[in-house]
């Protein structure tokens, strides 16, 4: 069986949660924009996870690594909350009645985010760790012990 | 079934193949822990008492990754598979024995 899977598992695992950190610090960056990029008002983005396609019932004959995949980004999507209105009249982007629209980031659940994504990077790195042990030991099959 | 691939050897050899997928599966799971409706896969192998190849399974119901679960899971489970090695190691190093002791 091939052992490299693993650590393609778990590297997709880490490679999803780092995506995860960086949308989420984009998100509390851009907390006072008032423009984005495109000159809009800036949204803020979550990452959607999917598993990555697994085939399931085989035994482990046809399950050589192939299979089980990890994880993969679905893709990354705007939250559809109502931006925040806050009234500064002197504000170059103040609308006729002085209020200026912030985007709809909510800090607590970003720094929620931030820290389960932090939390299951480390699990990935764990799990890494544990399949680099296991290598390590099996390369001493039939060694001196 | 030659002298050196004994019974032990193919017994175990089977055993690390079903902890080295039970470890696959522990990663996946751990990968998906923040993806919505995942639903966590295990290795069924022990049950059969090794006379099955070991089988990944889908958990049904409204099982969700628990991620200290998982991590005390692979903890066991690498542990599990060490042991396993030792043991393979030490059929070997009588193996070993055998050929050599004799040219004294």
């Amino acid at each position: 069986m091939d052992y490299r899977a693993a650590f393609q598992i778990s590297a997709s695992g880490m490679a999803l949660e780092k995506t995860r950190l960086d949308v989420t610090s984009m998100n509390l960056a851009n907390v006072h924009s008032t423009q984005g990029a495109d000159g809009k008002l800036f949204r803020p983005m979550r990452v959607v996870a999917q598993e990555a396609t697994a085939a399931f019932g085989a035994t482990f004959e046809t399950l050589s690594g192939t299979t089980l995949k990890g994880v993969r980004i679905a893709s990354i999507e705007e939250v559809g909350a109502a931006p925040r209105s806050v009234y500064e009249p002197g504000h170059p982007q103040a609308d006729d009645k002085g209020f200026v629209a912030y985007p709809a980031v909510d800090q607590v659940s970003e720094m929620v985010n931030v820290m389960t994504a932090v939390r299951a990077y480390e699990a990935n790195v764990v799990a890494m760790n544990a399949a680099k042990a296991m290598s390590v030991k099996a390369l001493e099959i039939g060694g001196q012990s | 079934m030659t002298p050196i691939e004994t019974s032990t050897v193919g017994a175990v050899a089977l055993a690390l193949d079903a902890a080295l997928l039970r470890h696959q599966a522990i990663a996946a799971n751990i990968a998906n822990v923040n993806t919505a409706g995942y639903q966590p896969v295990r290795v069924s192998f022990e049950e059969h008492l090794g006379a099955q190849a070991p089988r990944l399974e889908r958990v049904e119901g409204e099982a969700k990754v628990e991620l200290d679960v998982e991590v005390a899971h692979l903890s066991a489970n690498t542990v599990h598979y060490q042991a396993l090695l030792r043991g393979l190691n030490k059929q070997f190093s009588i193996l070993g024995t055998a050929i050599n002791e004799g040219k004294r």
